[in-house]
């Protein structure tokens, strides 16, 4: 097991009270459930933060331009808050951490400054095998109890919530632009390109996460947009989605049978 | 006039993806955005997802255009001239009190109108991004695109509107990539989709329209909109229970014009899983733009319906 690098010292006090047999986690009864009968049981709820400092990136006015500085910035404080989650379900021997969850927030006392927080249950397999990834560390899935135990059923094993994310600053129309197809409903080729191109790059991004722990695809795909606090001009693109490997050996899914409900 | 035509032969064969579409799909992990229980549903059914694919199209978003009353001029006598296409919906509603004899507020006439360049814009809007996604799809060899989701918003500040569309390309397991071909898109996915295929039917496009009319309301809809006393001089007299003629025939109509508008693309084919918004923008006194769109997919009945084996009830403990 590794020694976490930079967990708060009030974390390892508390994940060493799981480690003799109490557990917490956010899962619903029903997810509880279903993660059982997967074959998996919760260790403990895992957390990962980061307050980042985002800064300033020069723009240019009537450019269409990916800000470089700024994806970086968004890229890296969620990867740290991923990270520090990770140790947590590392500390607690977990497999993997299912129901994960990133968000970011603003305070008012650190104007350019955003908490990242990643959060989840650590899970681990009840009959000892390992289900850590390609890289040897917990998988980290955004799935919920119901959709891990219907991927494991169709042969398929997360591997790692991968994300992908690109800032970029939208071009404003020049006054000649504007004039020039005033009174027209037309199509504006450069916001079409603009947006397109930065939609594309999030995706990539998230796509080459996926291939660097050798997955074969990704589930649950999401595209997020926000712009943060930056004007409605720039704004970040996010793609997030699951991971996951097929399995060895061939798996046959059950034709669904139909049911009524005899429920009001 | 332009109707949100779907041809389900087009081949998107436009070549304006960005370059990063291009390295993306060549990738060598297949990516999807449908969720895990339509996942699992699109195995069982022998489809295997390729890649999560998508277009846009970003329009400008002008009150004016071609017909428009800012190109035309305002007048009660219905669309008239050359440049007005034929057969576009349109009323007149005369004031029952003098008009301007009595006050400003008495507008001689009234009237409801479709904008057909404002139908037209979103037509291409949406048929671009869909072309797109297609392209997209057809690069990646798929058979056909599921749980398509189509949005459409206004971009602050920037008097655009961004026509976005998302899909899952999949592949149809043990078929040979199909050359040349269309990929047949669907609204569906899961489940829904695993029933309309086990119903004898194959989706064969997404069918989109919008039908937009404009309300500019004469006195009697604007003192029925306000609650105030129907008096053609602004006292006295009563408040009556009574319908707001001239808003309703024009919801009617926007409704109406969706149906018609898709109707017409869909050739011998049935619509499923329709869906239809209507959206108000209130300008003022009763003065509104109502926009109306209605989506389904297309489908073709490829076989008879198997009877489903009785269904075994359930009580849900939760």
């Amino acid at each position: 097991m590794t020694q976490p690098q930079d967990l708060p010292k009030e974390a390892g006090h508390r994940l060493e009270e799981l480690e003799h047999g109490l557990f917490t986690s956010d899962l619903s009864v029903n997810e509880f459930l279903l993660i059982k009968e997967a074959g998996f049981h919760p260790l403990g709820f895992v957390m990962g933060s980061s307050i980042y400092h985002t800064g300033i990136q020069a723009r240019r006015w009537s450019k269409s331009q990916e800000l470089t500085k700024l994806t970086e910035a968004m890229y890296n404080a969620r990867e740290l808050a991923m990270t520090r989650m990770e140790e947590e379900a590392d500390q607690l021997g977990a497999d993997g951490v299912v129901g994960v969850r990133l968000d970011v927030n603003y305070y008012e006392w650190g104007r350019d400054a955003a908490e990242f927080i990643a959060v989840g249950t650590a899970v681990k397999a009840e009959d000892g095998t390992s289900h850590r990834n390609a890289q040897g560390k917990p998988f980290t899935s955004d799935l919920s109890g119901q959709d891990f135990w219907t991927i494991m059923q169709t042969g398929y094993v997360p591997q790692g919530l991968v994300m992908g994310t690109c800032v970029f600053h939208i071009a404003h129309r020049g006054i000649g632009q504007t004039l020039g197809t005033v009174g027209q409903n037309v199509e504006l080729p450069n916001f079409t390109q603009a947006l397109y191109e930065a939609r594309e790059l999030a995706m990539t991004r998230m796509q080459d996460e996926a291939n660097t722990l050798g997955a074969t695809g990704i589930v649950g795909v999401r595209l997020e947009e926000k712009s943060h606090q930056w004007g409605s001009h720039t704004i970040e693109f996010l793609s997030l989605g699951t991971a996951v490997t097929k399995s060895s050996g061939e798996v046959t899914l059950p034709k669904p049978i139909t049911i009524i409900s005899l429920d009001n | 006039m332009d109707d949100a035509s779907i041809d389900p032969d087009a081949t998107g064969d436009d070549g304006d993806l960005p370059e990063a579409a291009g390295r993306r799909l060549g990738s060598g992990s297949f990516s999807s955005g449908l969720t895990v229980p339509d996942f699992a549903a699109c195995l069982q059914m022998g489809l295997a997802p390729v890649a999560l694919v998508q277009g846009f199209c970003v329009m400008q978003w002008g009150w004016y255009g071609q017909g428009s009353p800012y190109s035309r001029g305002m007048t009660p006598y219905a669309f008239s001239g050359p440049s007005v296409p034929r057969g576009v919906y349109s009323e007149s509603y005369q004031c029952p009190h003098g008009g301007y004899s009595y006050s400003n507020e008495h507008r001689v006439w009234g009237q409801n109108y479709q904008q057909p360049w404002v139908e037209s814009a979103w037509a291409e809007g949406f048929t671009s991004s869909y072309t797109r996604m297609v392209e997209e799809a057809t690069e990646v060899g798929a058979h056909g695109i599921i749980g398509v989701v189509d949005t459409t918003r206004h971009l602050a500040d920037m008097n655009v509107t961004e026509f976005h569309m998302l899909g899952t390309a999949v592949v149809v397991r043990g078929v040979a990539a199909p050359s040349g071909a269309t990929p047949w898109t669907t609204y569906l996915a899961g489940q829904r989709l695993a029933k309309l295929v086990e119903a004898g039917y194959m989706p064969v496009s997404v069918v989109a329209s919008l039908a937009s009319v404009r309300v500019w309301a004469y006195c009697v809809t604007e003192m029925l909109m306000e609650g105030r006393p129907l008096s053609a001089y602004g006292a006295g007299g009563y408040l009556p229970v009574a319908e707001v003629e001239q808003l309703s025939r024009a919801h009617i109509a926007a409704r109406s014009l969706a149906r018609e508008h898709v109707r017409s693309q869909l050739g011998h084919d049935t619509l499923q899983g329709a869906a239809i918004v209507a959206n108000t923008q209130s300008l003022a006194q009763g003065d509104e733009v109502i926009e109306c769109a209605l989506r389904g997919t297309r489908v073709r009945r490829f076989k008879d319906f198997d009877p489903l084996p009785a269904p075994r009830p359930t009580v849900r403990l939760s």
